[in-house]
Parts: structure tokens; C-alpha cells; sequence
């Protein structure tokens, strides 16, 4: 497998085919359409690129529709709508084919939040009985993946109980493949899984604007060589990691699939149009010279956007709202809305010198922004009359 | 500065000065944590979008522990008005739940009560409580409801739906991209059972005439029909996602019949939800 990286400003495209890559003419809702395909690591499952994460869905007909139009992996949890996702979905393969569709569904357990690290009732009996109560509303006497869900420390991935609950599960035949789900401090997690030796797949948060880009796709290279599948999440909304401005949902898609050591995305789709979407990039998932332009300038705008992380919170001799602040310099200079970046800056009732009166900055921004240049830049707006903005 | 004003004023005021309450035995961790809408995923992750999607403005979290190391964690999640607040608790409630008289309404399962209260969804779990579990969960739900203030209601849009045939709390408010289509906004639905038929009835309340308009003719669009005059009054369509539709237009308001193909039931249901809706005018 060859590939190469070419790009600049730290987002890389890549030029490459996928191990086990291929094809397939497939009945889509009346229509043939060449779909592309890839092996999920050592699971020998064969899956189309893209598949429905219905997480956020209550639509049967939606989900009907996307395993009618050759979707076939749908990503749910136990926890999602608090039970009823896995329901929905119960109701719409109620009746199909069990060889015509899979399931990955989660599974959590107690963590502290704070630590990521679990609790006295994370216990293997606990985790079978979520499952079982999974399997039930899902009316299926099993799933294809069962992920260990929203891990964030390496600890977590060998807890014990889970390791003892999956390996009872698969014997007992609930499920076929053991998977982890990782969204935070995700290259610990990945390299975790690989040294554990006991997962077959990574569910992970990955997209073209992570901060720890370079670090996640090193991690998923490593878990891929070692046979483990990978399912990337939160291509289009990273969550609070994430900047709100993708342009181009079918880009950002397209960026994750480049990477040949990811073999299929489950974005998660509400509406028919986002379906459509997926669907073409299904079948040519590989990016345009226009889209990569588009998402080399998106990329480069993340110099615009506070990550959220809030630890400089406490760094400000003054404390200042800087998350806030640097929210309306974002308003400010990339959505090019004065009125909203003034009305937050007012809203902040800011002292009448605020940043002006240290001689030297305490906060340490996690991404490097100029924290003080950006507050001196933006307060200015507080003295601006409104009819001037508005 | 009115609206602001009302807001001041509103009963769903009280729920932004919210404190948790003391429970006998039960001693509360010093901190409480609060989340708002660009922290949520720090404590629920994924699942906020959802929760933002409800309009979510602000989420309390309070820890409880007994000298037994039992412990319970108390989820209050505060949403812009109480139809929001209807709408994220009813994505998640099973009709078929252990229903409680706390709030506007509440369930309870093992280690888990999740109840309603004016703008408020809160969710409380326990941990550990032994063959007490559901009484002290109870007891915890009615303390936290205590100190929320006025309770306030079901929507009374939701009063419109038939009861003929209507599974018990089956009622859902969907806060966007309703049938999967983004033009079609906020609806509320309820689901039915009828001579072993399962259907839904849905009602989409618009700012006004013109945007129920704006939403018929881009409907009309959809499914291929752009040159049908729109006017007020009933539609058969026939969708490529959803099978056939009858879906009626009338002011502000647009309703129907969902994956019914019974003409006969179709027509009995649409005449018995207008009549629902006129009294309600």
C-alpha cells in the first residue's frame, strides 16, 4: 500500500487506497449505485464506508430508508435517548433479514467524570444486564459489535469487570466483536487497546480540526496494523473539541476516509437530505481539489476558535470570561456579526480597563492564542454605539 | 426588553435559582457542578447534542452519599420553556414505564427516576441503595420537586389529540427537521393503536398562515409537486419515505395521519383531530 501526504498548514491529504477496499453494485432504493466498501480489520465484516449513527434519530422511516439505500451498520447505545434509539431501531429490523443488517451497540459503566476512571458498581454483572436490556429492546438475541463505551483512560480499557463481561458475552454468543468507544484523550485510548490485545474494533472521535490531530491518526495507524478495526465518529461535529464551521459536511467526510486506515464512518443523520448526502459520498468518497482548498481555509480558521478547554480560567489574575470573550472574537472575525459579538461583550459587564493593567499575562492559552491581544481587540466594542453595529 | 421582562416574571424563573435540597440522612458533596450549553459535552458527551437541540440552557449536578456509601447523583437540566423541556424528556420516556405522580410527571426504574417539572427535566440515580432504592429515589424526586417551584403542565396542544385509541403517554414534541425534512419545524405527535393498526397523528403549530405556507409549498416541492397550487384545506401525498399522507392546512396549523393506509380509519382520524383542534382554537 502506498500512500503519500501532501497539504500544508498542518491538514494532510492523503493519496491512498485501503487494504481490502472495493467496490459493489448494490440495490439502492430502486436504483444500482457502485458503493465503496472495507474490510473491517480482523472482523473480516465487509461494510460500506459509511454508515448511520442513529444516535440522534427518532425517525423509523429514516433508518428504514438508510438501510434501504445499502447502509448496514447502525450505531447505537444503551444510553442513547435513554433507551429509546435502540427501540426505534428494534421496531425498523423487526421482521428484515438478521444477515441484512448489523448492530454496534454501548455499553458504560459508573466512571467519575472528573477522572475517567470507574466506580465501585462498574461491575461485570451490571454491564450483562445492560446488555441483556439492550438485546431486548433491540429484539435480537445479539449485536455484531459491542463497544465498551466513552473510555478516556488507559486504565478504563482493561477494567476487568468489561473484559470479564465481553469475553462471557461472546462465549454466550451476544456478541460477536469487542469494541471500545474513545471521544477524549483518545491516542492514550488507542494505544491502550492495542496493548490490551483483547479488542477487535475502536469507535473513535476523528476529524480534519482535532488540536491533537497528528497524535489520533498515528494512534489509529498503529491500532489498524494490528488488525483492529476502525469506526470513526464525529466527522462532521467534533463535539466540544470541534469549531461549529464546517462548510462542507460531504469534505469532512471524505477527509476521514482518505485515511485508509479507517474502514467505515457512522455520522450520525436526522434529516433525508443529510442521507443523500452520505450516500454520495458512499460512492466517491474521494475529495476534490475544491474541497480541499475548502477545507485547507476551514482548517486554517481554527486559529479562530477557542477549543473550550477553560483552563485558563483560573490563570487570569482578573478572571475575565475569556472562553466568552474569545467567542465574540470569533463572532467577530469569522461569522462577521458585530451586533452578536457586542451584545455578548456588553452581556460580560466587563470593568472599564479590563486587560489593560498588567504588565505581563498569566494565561497560558492550551492552543497558543495571544489571549490579551484578542481581549484588547475585541472589548473595543463596548465602546462602539449600537446604531453603529446594528 | 419585554420578553426579557416576562421572563423575570415567569414561574420558569425560579428554576434558574434552583438549590438542591437537604435530604434526611443523606449528606451533599460540597460541590455542585453546572454546565452550560458549551460544557454539556463534558458530562454527557455525545448525547448533548440532543439536549442542545432542546434548546438546553444549563444543567445542575448534585451528589449525595449515607453512611453506608450508598450514593445519589441528582441531574437537573434546565431548558428554555417547558415545551422544550417536555420535548427532550419525551424523546426518552417508554410509554410502557413505572409512571409517578411527581412533577408534571415522572418514571421510575432500577437505580434511575427521571421526572418533569415546568422547564426542568431532572434525572436522578442511585447507586448502591439496596431494596430502598425505588423509596429513596422517590423521596429524593419529591425533595428536588419541592424546591423547583410551580410544577406547571403537560402542552395543552397535546389535550388536541383524540384519545380513541391513543397509547398512553405515547406523546412526543420534536424540536426540528420533523419527518426528517429541515422546512418542516416543531411538531408534536402521539401514537396510536387501532383494530391491530399502528399509526401516529401529528400536529406542526407555525409562527403564522405564511409560515405554514412557506412549509406546504417547499412539502409540495419535495415530493415533486411544485406546480400544485397551495391553498388551505386536505392533502393525500404520497412521500417516497413515509408512504402516503393525508395532511390538512388550515391558519397556523398543519396535522395528519402518519403510516396509516386504512382509508376509512384515515378519514375517521382526520375528522375526530379537527374536531379536537376546533374546540381549541
Amino acid at each position: 500500500m502506498k500512500t503519500t501526504l501532501a497539504g500544508c498548514g498542518g491538514l494532510f491529504f492523503l493519496s491512498s487506497e485501503a487494504k481490502g477496499q472495493e467496490t459493489k453494485i448494490v440495490e439502492s432504493r430502486g436504483k444500482e449505485r457502485k458503493f465503496v466498501y472495507r474490510t473491517l480489520g480482523r472482523t473480516g465484516l465487509k461494510l460500506p464506508v459509511i454508515n448511520m449513527g442513529v444516535m440522534n434519530s427518532d425517525n423509523p422511516n429514516l433508518i428504514r430508508a438508510a438501510l434501504d439505500s445499502g447502509m448496514v451498520l447502525l450505531d447505537t447505545a444503551h444510553g442513547y435517548m435513554g433507551g429509546r434509539n435502540e427501540e426505534t431501531i428494534g421496531s425498523v429490523i423487526k421482521g428484515r433479514p438478521r444477515d441484512s443488517y448489523m448492530i454496534g451497540s454501548k455499553v458504560s459503566l459508573p466512571q467519575d467524570r472528573s477522572t475517567g476512571l470507574y466506580l465501585e458498581g462498574a461491575t461485570m454483572e451490571e454491564f450483562l444486564r445492560k446488555l441483556d436490556i439492550s438485546l431486548k429492546r433491540l429484539g435480537v438475541d445479539h449485536v455484531e459489535i459491542l463497544y465498551h463505551h466513552g473510555v478516556s483512560r488507559k486504565e478504563s480499557v482493561v477494567h476487568e469487570p468489561v473484559l470479564k463481561a465481553m469475553e462471557k458475552a461472546k462465549k454466550e454468543g451476544k456478541i460477536r466483536f469487542a469494541g471500545i468507544s474513545t471521544h477524549m484523550n483518545e491516542p492514550e485510548v488507542v494505544h491502550a487497546t492495542v496493548d490490551s490485545k483483547f479488542y477487535d474494533v475502536i469507535l473513535v472521535a476523528y476529524n480534519y480540526q482535532q488540536k491533537h490531530l497528528s497524535e489520533v491518526r498515528s494512534a489509529i495507524a498503529r491500532a489498524s496494523q494490528a488488525g483492529i478495526g476502525i469506526v470513526g465518529m464525529k466527522a462532521i461535529r467534533g463535539g466540544h473539541r470541534q469549531t461549529p464551521s464546517v462548510q462542507s459536511a460531504a469534505a469532512a467526510l471524505k477527509w476521514v476516509l482518505q485515511d485508509p486506515n479507517v474502514h467505515t464512518i457512522v455520522p450520525g443523520f436526522t434529516a433525508f437530505e443529510e442521507m443523500e448526502t452520505d450516500l454520495a459520498v458512499l460512492e466517491n468518497p474521494n475529495l476534490t481539489e475544491d474541497e480541499k482548498k475548502a477545507l485547507q481555509k476551514e482548517a486554517s480558521l481554527t486559529s479562530l476558535y477557542c477549543q473550550g478547554c477553560r483552563q485558563c480560567l483560573n490563570q487570569c489574575r482578573d478572571h475575565l470570561p475569556i472562553p466568552d470573550l474569545m467567542r465574540a472574537y470569533m463572532y467577530t472575525y469569522d461569522y462577521r456579526n458585530l451586533a452578536l459579538a457586542q451584545d455578548l461583550v456588553l452581556s460580560l459587564n466587563l470593568a472599564s480597563r479590563a486587560c489593560q493593567d498588567c504588565s505581563q499575562c498569566s494565561v497560558k492559552c492550551s492552543v497558543g492564542f495571544n489571549v490579551p491581544a484578542k481581549i484588547k481587540d475585541v472589548v473595543r466594542l463596548k465602546d462602539v454605539p449600537s446604531e453603529f453595529i446594528a | 426588553m419585554l420578553g426579557i421582562v416576562g421572563f423575570l416574571w415567569s414561574p420558569w424563573a425560579q428554576a434558574a435559582d434552583f438549590k438542591f435540597p437537604s435530604v434526611n440522612d443523606w449528606k451533599q458533596a460540597d460541590n455542585i457542578q453546572a454546565f452550560d450549553s458549551s460544557t454539556l459535552y463534558e458530562y454527557i458527551d455525545g448525547g448533548a447534542d440532543l439536549y442542545l437541540a432542546y434548546d438546553f440552557e444549563e444543567l445542575k449536578v448534585a451528589e449525595y452519599q449515607n453512611d453506608k456509601k450508598a450514593s445519589v447523583t441528582v441531574d437537573v437540566y434546565r431548558h428554555r420553556t417547558p415545551t422544550h423541556a417536555f420535548g427532550i424528556y419525551s424523546q426518552e420516556r417508554f410509554p410502557g414505564a413505572n409512571f409517578i405522580e411527581v412533577g408534571v410527571q415522572g418514571y421510575q426504574e432500577k437505580h434511575a427516576l427521571n421526572f418533569l417539572s415546568g422547564n426542568t427535566y431532572v434525572k436522578i440515580t442511585s447507586y448502591d441503595t439496596g431494596p430502598e432504592d425505588q423509596a429513596v429515589l422517590l423521596s429524593f424526586a419529591k425533595a428536588v420537586a419541592g424546591n423547583l417551584g410551580e410544577k406547571g403542565a403537560f402542552p395543552s396542544l397535546l389535550a388536541a389529540f383524540p384519545a380513541e385509541g391513543k397509547v398512553k403517554n405515547s406523546e412526543k414534541f420534536m424540536v426540528r427537521k420533523f419527518l426528517g425534512y429541515p422546512f418542516l419545524h416543531s411538531a408534536f405527535s402521539a401514537d396510536y393503536e387501532v383494530s391491530g393498526k399502528n399509526f401516529r397523528l401529528f400536529i406542526i403549530e407555525g409562527k403564522d398562515q405564511a409560515d405554514c405556507r412557506d412549509m406546504m409549498e417547499k412539502y409540495l416541492e419535495q415530493l415533486g409537486m411544485k406546480d400544485k397550487t397551495v391553498a388551505e384545506g386536505q392533502y393525500t401525498l404520497s412521500d417516497a419515505y413515509h408512504g402516503e399522507i393525508d395532511l390538512h392546512w388550515r391558519g397556523a396549523r398543519i396535522w395528519g395521519i402518519l403510516d396509516l393506509g386504512d382509508p376509512g380509519l384515515r378519514s375517521k382520524y382526520s375528522k375526530l383531530f379537527e374536531q379536537e383542534l376546533q374546540k381549541r382554537k
